[in-house]
This record gives C-alpha cells, sequence and structure tokens, in this order.
C-alpha cells in the first residue's frame, strides 16, 4: 500500500472465498484509520476475484465517506465494474432480519393450541374410522379382506419375536420385583397373585400396545404420509374412492384383530416368565404357581386385557393414520409424521389404559 | 456468444487454468452400476466459460454421467479431470478439495429444509470460510440479487415455487465461487417463460462471472439457447454418438437418431399408427 495525497489501497493476487477475510478486514481498517483521506483501490495487479472478492469489493466501495474522502477503484476490469453496477448500496442496507425468538409463555401457548386442533381433528377423523367400522359390520362383504389379512400379517406376525420378548420379560421382572418385597412378610405365594393380575389385566396389553405403538403407528404414518407427499391420496380420491376406506379401514381392522392375538401371547410368556423366577429364585414350584394363578385371576380379568388391547391397537392404528393424513409438503414431514405419531399414540394408550383403571376399579 | 474476459471476476478456487488445459476432462470412461454399462469409452473436454448441455433419451445415463463427473459415483474405468487434477484417483482429502470447486444443481434443489433461503446459501460458508457474519449475509444477498431472488431471502424452502427453487439452488452452488456449475434439468417442470428467464439467467452467470456450465437437459428450446456444444449419450450402443453444436447437430447430422432428437421426430411406425 503506498501513501500519497489519496491513499491507494493495491490488492493484488486472488481474492477468494478462502482468501478474502484477511484482505477484506485489512482493507476495511485501512478504510476506518483513514476517514478523512480519499482512497483508490488499485485493482491492476489483481489475478482473480470470486463471488466473495466481488463481494468484498462491492463493500468497501459502498462504505460511508464524508465528499472528498470517497472511495475509487482503478484499473477495474469491464466485466467486474459492469457487475459492481448491478448493485445498489441502499438495496443492502437493511439488516438481514432475525429468526423472532419464541418465548417461553408463547411456546406453551402455541403447543397449547396446536394439540387442541391437532385432537379436534383426531375426534373428526375418528368419527370417519367409526362411520367405516360401521359400514365394514354391516357390510362385511364391501372389506377387501385380503388387504386386512396382508396387513395383519405385516403387523401381527412379524411383531411377534419382539412382543414374546417384552411380555417374558415383564413376567420375570414383576415376579423379582414383589416376590422380593413379599419374601420379608413370608408371602411368597401371594407373588402369584401380583404376576397374574398384572399381566392379564394391564401390563400384556400396555406392552403389546407400546411395541404396536412404535412399530406400527410409526409405520402407518410413514406409508401414508409418503403416499400424500407423492400425491398418491389425490389420486385415489381421483378414481373416486374413500382414502379412509381404501387405506384406513383395513389397517384399523388389523389391527383390532391382531393386537389382542399378541396380547394374548404376551399373557402366556408373561405368566412364565413368572413362573421361572418364582421357581428359580422363590422357591414356588411350577404346579403352586399354576394352582395358585387359578385361585388368583378371573375369566373378566383376561377379557379385560383382550378388550384393553382390542381398544388400545384401534387408537394406535387411528393416530397413526390420521398423522400420516396430515403429513405436510416434502419427506422431512413423513419423519416429522411417524414421531408424532408414536408419542400421541403411547400417550393415548396411557390415558386410556387410566380410563379403563377407573371405570373397572 | 460472448465469451469471458480474461480477467473473471467470479470463479472457483482452484489455481487459474491456462489456456490448453480443460476446465473438466472425461477420459474414456466406462460407467454403469455392478455389470450393468450405461456409457463406454467416453472421452470429451469443457473448457472455462463453455456451456456443454450432456443431452440423450430417458435412460441414456446423463443424470449418472453428471454424478460420476462430481465424483458422487466411480466410475467402472477412466478418468475424470477437475482442471487437470484426477478426481477418481483422488484421496479422499483431494476428492472433497475438488468437489468443493463444483457448484451442483440438483434437480430437485436439494434445499435444505430447515433454513431459510439466505440461510441456505450462506451454508457453505459457514462451514468453509472465517467471514462475519454481515460478511457473509452480503455475499449471499448479492448473490441473490444476481440471481433475482432478493425478495425470497426470508422465505424457506417449501415456500417457493419451482422456478424459485431452481435459482435459489444455484445461488448456494456459487456461494464459494465455484465457477464450474453443473446442473442437473435446470428447466424440466418449469413454465415456459420461467425456463426462458432461467436460460438467460445461465447465459449472463457466463457472461459477467465467466462461469463454465455443464447441463444435463433434454428440453430443445433451452439447449438451442444456451449450449456452446451438445454431448448426446445413446442408451443402444452405450456410446457418445454427438458432440458438436446444436445447430449443426439439428442441420447437419448423418446419424438418424441425433437428426430425430433434435428435429423432435417420432419414430416412423408411431406416426404410421396414428395416421
Amino acid at each position: 500500500m503506498a501513501s500519497t495525497e489519496n491513499l491507494t489501497l493495491r490488492l493484488e493476487g486472488r481474492v477468494t472465498a478462502q482468501t478474502a477475510t484477511s484482505i477484506w478486514r485489512s482493507a476495511l481498517d485501512t478504510l476506518t484509520s483513514h476517514p478523512d483521506r480519499p482512497i483508490v483501490i488499485d485493482t491492476s495487479r489483481l489475478e482473480y476475484v470470486d463471488t466473495v472478492g466481488v463481494a468484498m469489493l462491492f463493500d468497501l466501495g459502498r462504505q460511508p465517506r464524508p465528499a472528498g474522502a470517497g472511495v475509487v477503484f482503478q484499473a477495474l476490469p469491464p466485466n467486474l465494474a459492469s457487475l459492481l453496477h448491478r448493485y445498489e448500496a441502499a438495496e443492502f442496507a437493511t439488516p438481514v432480519p432475525a429468526r423472532r425468538h419464541v418465548g417461553v409463555f408463547e411456546h406453551i401457548g402455541r403447543s397449547t393450541v396446536a394439540q387442541l386442533r391437532l385432537l379436534r381433528e383426531l375426534l373428526g377423523f375418528l368419527t370417519l374410522c367409526r362411520r367405516a367400522l360401521m359400514q365394514a359390520i354391516i357390510h362385511p362383504g364391501t372389506v377387501v379382506w385380503t388387504d386386512v389379512l396382508d396387513v395383519a400379517t405385516e403387523v401381527g406376525a412379524h411383531a411377534v419375536p419382539i412382543v414374546l420378548l417384552t411380555g417374558f420379560l415383564m413376567g420375570v421382572i414383576i415376579a423379582f420385583e414383589v416376590g422380593l418385597v413379599a419374601r420379608q412378610f413370608g408371602a411368597m405365594i401371594f407373588v402369584v397373585n401380583a404376576v397374574g393380575k398384572a399381566m392379564l389385566r394391564e401390563l400384556a396389553a400396555l406392552m403389546t400396545a407400546i411395541v404396536f405403538a412404535g412399530r406400527t403407528g410409526a409405520a402407518f404414518a410413514a406409508q401414508i404420509g409418503t403416499q400424500k407427499v407423492n400425491e398418491e391420496l389425490n389420486a385415489i380420491s381421483t378414481f373416486g374412492l374413500d382414502p379412509i376406506e381404501f387405506l384406513v379401514l383395513p389397517r384399523l381392522l388389523a389391527a383390532i384383530f391382531v393386537v389382542p392375538l399378541l396380547a394374548v401371547l404376551a399373557d402366556v410368556v408373561g405368566l412364565y416368565g413368572g413362573a421361572l423366577v418364582m421357581a428359580s429364585t422363590f422357591n414356588v414350584s411350577y404346579l403352586q404357581f399354576y394352582s395358585q394363578l387359578l385361585k388368583a385371576v378371573t375369566a373378566q380379568d383376561f377379557m379385560l386385557g383382550i378388550v384393553k388391547a382390542a381398544v388400545f391397537g384401534m387408537t394406535v392404528a387411528a393416530i397413526g393414520c390420521h398423522r400420516g393424513f396430515r403429513t405436510g409438503a416434502g419427506p422431512a414431514s413423513v419423519g416429522l409424521s411417524a414421531t408424532g405419531a408414536v408419542v400421541a399414540s403411547i400417550v393415548m394408550v396411557v390415558v386410556i389404559d387410566g380410563l379403563f383403571a377407573v371405570m373397572t376399579s | 456468444m460472448d465469451r469471458p474476459p480474461n480477467t473473471r471476476p467470479v470463479t472457483g478456487g482452484a489455481d487459474k487454468a491456462s489456456a490448453s488445459q480443460a476446465a473438466v476432462s472425461v477420459r474414456n470412461l466406462r460407467m454403469g452400476y455392478g455389470t450393468r454399462v450405461l456409457l463406454e469409452d467416453a472421452s470429451f473436454d469443457v473448457h472455462a466459460g463453455e456451456i456443454v448441455v450432456i443431452l440423450g433419451g430417458s435412460g441414456s445415463g446423463k443424470s449418472s454421467l453428471m454424478k460420476n463427473l462430481i465424483g458422487l459415483y466411480q466410475p467402472l474405468a477412466g478418468d475424470v479431470l477437475i482442471r487437470g487434477a484426477s478426481l477418481v484417483r483422488a484421496g479422499a482429502e483431494d476428492k472433497a478439495t475438488l468437489q468443493r470447486q463444483l457448484g451442483v444443481m440438483y434437480q430437485s434443489g436439494a434445499l435444505f429444509g430447515s433454513l431459510s433461503v439466505l440461510e441456505n446459501i450462506r451454508f457453505p460458508l459457514d462451514r468453509f470460510t472465517d467471514l462475519s457474519l454481515e460478511e457473509k449475509n452480503l455475499v449471499a444477498r448479492m448473490l441473490l440479487q444476481t440471481l433475482e431472488m432478493k425478495q425470497a431471502e426470508s422465505l424457506m424452502p417449501g415456500e417457493l415455487s419451482g422456478g424459485m427453487l431452481k435459482r435459489v439452488a444455484i445461488a448456494r452452488a456459487m456461494a464459494l465461487g465455484c465457477d464450474i456449475l453443473l446442473l442437473d434439468e435446470p428447466s424440466a417442470g418449469l413454465d415456459p417463460v420461467t425456463a426462458a428467464n432461467l436460460d438467460l439467467m445461465l447465459l449472463s452467470l457466463r457472461k459477467n462471472l465467466g462461469v463454465t456450465l455443464i447441463v444435463v437437459t433434454h428440453e430443445l428450446e433451452s439447449i438451442f439457447a444456451i449450449a456452446d456444444r451438445a454431448i448426446m449419450l445413446d442408451p443402444i450402443s452405450r456410446t457418445i454418438i454427438a458432440d458438436d453444436k446444436p445447430t449443426t447437430l439439428r442441420d447437419r447430422s448423418s446419424d438418424a437418431r441425433v437428426h430425430q432428437f433434435f428435429n423432435r421426430q417420432p419414430d416412423g411406425h408411431r406416426a404410421t399408427e396414428v395416421r
């Protein structure tokens, strides 16, 4: 940089995204430290500039300076000059608007409103589902049972291993936890009552529903969501088909049939897990476990679990399908729908379980 | 068509290309998937400041060729050179450096859905430069201004039309100063006016910024509007069957397939069937 009456700022070599930072700051510092002197930016030795270099030149040229102390470019290549003339400093004066910060209370308020809206939509959707189910009961011939079987195979048969594992472990855990307490009171045999009641009335249905929500509710939301993104839902409607009957009904029916069956499997392996722990750890034989179980549980307990499982299955399937239908544009929204389906399903399953507990107490 | 001047105001971070050195060179390229070969023994050069269109019928491997050119796919044989440096033989780090010299616009735009338009363009600057936020915002806004998209800086990608999406994608591809741009079907799905505006914008990028453009397309109007050269791929022979000026290919090509393509003629038997 040579200093005459005009201060000459000589740019040399290459100004690119990789090299511009220090050149840009140094040039701005020079301009700031000589506020009253005219500045000549000599570009005759400039070999090469890229997008960032152009922005730097523009930024240097637009710096506010007092009259008689402006910035002038010297030996600017014509194409570069014509490019810089395209930009007006005033057009870039406004700061980039920052993303508006949402406060905690506003966030809570917005979320509450969104959840209430979602609940209202879900109720409307459930009404449509109920209508479709009633139609299927009155006219079973209208249901495409092969579709129901396909869905049932996918969501039921393929879920058996994980349901067996979780059900077995639930029985083992309850027997251990209750057994440790019961041993202090010499009431080991009543652990069987706890395992039986808990598995048949609550845990088999609840755990199966949670597995079903994670595995199948998310899949329903993703499948239907992808169909929505690909405009398949529009195509179905254009063919004069009802998307609820075409897409939702087979899934609902499959869930209503399959989840209770999975819950029965969970009951069986859960009780076996409890019996295994009792026999191996607490000296209660399998025969004692069996005879005590027959005294402890009733058919109503078993049926309550089965009914709960059917309701849970229907709830999970309906929420999964509803989230799928609500999917927005773009692939990211499919993921959001799947996540939302799992969370909403589990919450609703627990709420419904609570209602059952109140009603049957 | 105008050629960019020697001192180019905007180009990528690579060393100066000599006049003889091509911006992109393809040497005896053989590409495909597994045992399925899409293109055999393809060789061509794209010189700095040129606009070259890669075209061909559906399934001829246009988009696959582009993915080979940008190093996303590994060719079965042959080489791709970026200013003389091999993209195929480069190690991971050198390959990433070479890839950063290429600006790529994917057919869908591939903008990040959670970022605004301005943030999308700023993204490569955030990752690869030490510029301050104000400086990066200025670069991004100037690019948006160049592409006549400044009014959209706060919008999210989901709020953009197809044409806007593609222009923002081009702006993002140029943010790091890449002077070689590869565009996959930039005018596909656009209305004729938007497509014509996009063509003008590409010509303007070349004229004012000295950008080298490789465009994959089969939109004939765009090809005639922007291309210096057209390279045509054939899915049957799996070779390059034409490499010349589009008007030359249209008017003087002796190859029936090229003549049919450039004159938009249906297959003979189909034309007879409906008459």
